[in-house]
């Protein structure tokens, strides 16, 4: 009797132990995972922040950024030998993006923005099909290709380099914004426009230099992604709704807030992933989006 | 009325005379994805919330076609079912975020539609993602034909309808609201127009006539599944639509239906086999140019357009008149 209760114990200990391990490594997962949406959705809300647009193509610039990364990787500079590059090349294309187009947009009424960068997703979307066509396309021989195995754990390297390469990148981004000049001059002409313009800060310069870094930072995120995720012409858009859920939670302009509602998304796509079903793993991230845009509408973090 | 009456007449011309069936498919096409561009126009043109999720109420015509036709029952009953789905679905959906403004409901359009989506490929009951083949049959009991004749006849019964419909609407209390509520939804308010009962009804006819269209759409393809009718990529080409004709205007819908066709068959047909993304490159450049230089598509730039003209011409009367005294 005694026996068969310690083996009962045993088992239910075991099992406890199992559950546990499993909680962690979906945490960890989840962590990780949350690090690179951080990373996509900074510099949606930098973007929104300073001048009030939604870039409904920031997903189609990630896209761009990834099959950029590839095309250096196949000339022989790999995913973060490339990194610096990549960044380069989409800062400097989000501020032509900016000057050619989205300050025209500006100049019209409010969902010209709204439609505008849908037309540029779509645009974007159709020459990435036309050039590239829609294979799949990935990193030949991606480095950081083994398992880190911990504790019972196991992460791979390539999410381990991804998650810490993004938690650095945003970490330089919020130092940025924060307490340079620049920076400053930012959040100036995100708080009040015609204050900042009569301050002497030139709105389209800050406008078009915050183009570029929200860019810029799907640049980097594009580089990291292509440790383990193959790009194709519509690779942007999962990342993209996730970062425009994880924009709202975090308060539309937010850069502290965005990193933590990240960190929030990713465990709930993970855990929802897990517990739910594969196929339901959005629905309590959208579900979040709508629970917070009507119940908290500043977001968690966001100010009004 | 007069247009509406000659493509009435033209399209009957079409249905009976014409024998060509990539033609017939071409114009059924084309008035399909007219009527719910119009549809996507009473919402977002008219009312100023902009949907990227529309394609759900397309999917609840379409799904009570198929769930209809495959349990042995009339698919005219699909109608007024999957009527009464999308005005239910519209009213619960659009009760908590009607009220939000610009990009808050745009994406949360997108959320909305993407957990439907999500839950549909879940559903055994509702042919998870694999979907429904609808049995074969042939008559007007059972809504399908051997020819294209009759599915052109109603395409076009529903697309005058709607026109119709659609200009009642400009004339009504409900478009007058609407287009006070997105001119300035303060001074509407200040007023005593609510916002969400106007928007909530707009809304669930708008999700009626999207149902409308999906129950032809299962009766003529006679296959539904989640990517052809719920889908993001479907929300997307409704919005397309509405944008590039002109939003909020009677005419917009249809004619950015016209592009829409013309370049999605043509391209395909020109450049050879569709998925090379030359369609998507046309439109995404008609749209970006729209936005940024003609924010009200083409059929408001012609309408701003005549009456400038018209504008123009009542000074040169009035300075004329002036002269003369």
């Amino acid at each position: 009797m005694a026996v068969r209760c310690r083996g009962e114990r045993a088992d239910l200990a075991d099992a406890g132990v199992e559950a546990l391990t499993t909680f962690a490594q979906l945490l960890v997962g989840g962590l990780l995972t949350g690090l690179v949406f951080a990373l996509v959705a900074v510099g949606l809300t930098l973007v929104y922040g300073v001048m009030d647009v939604v870039n409904f193509a920031h997903g189609e610039f990630l896209m761009l950024a990834m099959y950029a990364t590839l095309g250096l990787a196949l000339l022989g500079l790999g995913p973060l030998l490339g990194l610096p590059l990549a960044v380069i090349a989409m800062f400097l294309f989000g501020i032509i993006v900016y000057r050619v187009f989205v300050r025209r947009l500006l100049a019209g009424p409010p969902e010209a923005t709204v439609f505008g960068t849908f037309g540029l997703l779509v645009l974007m979307q159709g020459l990435a099909q036309a050039v590239f066509s829609s294979d799949f396309l990935s990193v030949p021989n991606p480095p950081f290709a083994g398992t880190i195995r911990f504790a019972g754990l196991a992460v791979s390297q390539a999410s381990v380099v991804e998650g810490c390469g993004a938690l650095i990148l945003t970490a330089l981004l919020f130092a940025f914004v924060e307490y340079t000049e620049t920076g400053r001059a930012m959040r100036a002409v995100a708080e009040d426009r015609i204050a900042a313009t009569l301050m002497g800060i030139d709105v389209q310069r800050i406008n078009g230099l915050a183009f570029g870094i929200g860019a810029a930072c799907v640049g980097a995120a594009g580089a990291l992604l292509m440790l383990s995720y193959p790009v194709y012409p519509t690779a942007g858009v999962p990342f993209a709704l996730t970062a425009f859920v994880v924009v709202a939670l975090g308060g539309f302009g937010s850069i502290s807030g965005a990193l933590v509602a990240a960190l929030l998304v990713g465990m709930l796509e993970v855990f929802g992933g897990f517990y739910l079903s594969p196929e339901l793993k959005l629905v309590p991230v959208y579900l979040a989006y709508l629970v917070v845009v009507l119940v908290r509408p500043q977001g968690l973090l966001g100010r009004r | 009325m007069i247009a509406l009456g000659a493509i009435v007449a033209a399209g009957l011309v079409t249905a009976l005379g014409v024998r060509d069936a990539v033609a017939l498919d071409l114009v059924f096409t084309l008035l399909l994805y007219a009527v719910l561009g119009q549809s996507w126009n009473w919402i977002s043109g008219y009312a100023g919330n902009i949907s990227f999720g529309h394609a759900i109420f397309f999917g609840c015509g379409a799904y009570a076609s198929a769930l209809m036709v495959t349990h042995g029952l009339s698919p005219w009953l699909a109608i007024p079912a999957g009527a009464v789905a999308a005005a239910a679905l519209a009213i619960v959906t659009g009760f908590p975020t009607l009220a939000l403004r610009g990009h808050y409901f745009s994406i949360a359009t997108i959320a909305v539609a993407a957990i439907v989506d999500a839950l549909v490929r879940t559903q055994p009951w509702l042919g998870r993602a694999t979907g429904f083949e609808l049995p074969i049959a042939s008559g007007w009991a059972a809504l399908q034909f051997a020819d294209k004749g009759p599915y052109i006849v109603l395409a076009l019964v529903l697309f005058a309808a709607v026109q119709i419909a659609t200009i009642a609407l400009e004339r009504s209390r409900l478009g007058y609201y609407l287009r006070a509520l997105r001119a300035n939804h303060a001074a509407a308010a200040a007023v005593g127009i609510d916002e969400r009962s106007w928007k909530l009804l707009a809304f669930a006819w708008s999700a009626v006539i999207a149902s409308c269209a999906g129950v032809l759409y299962a009766q003529y393809t006679l296959f539904v599944d989640p990517p052809s009718t719920i889908a993001l990529g479907v929300s997307i080409d409704i919005a397309l639509i509405g944008v590039v004709g002109g939003i909020g205007t009677l005419w917009g819908p249809a004619v950015g239906a016209l592009v829409y066709v013309v370049l999605a068959k043509g391209v395909a047909l020109e450049l050879g086999g569709t998925g090379k993304g030359y369609d998507l490159v046309i439109y995404g450049a008609i749209i970006c140019v729209i936005a940024a230089l003609r924010p009200h598509g083409i059929v408001g730039t012609i309408v701003d357009g005549l009456r400038r003209r018209r504008g123009a011409l009542e000074l040169g009367a009035a300075a004329a008149t002036g002269g003369a005294a």
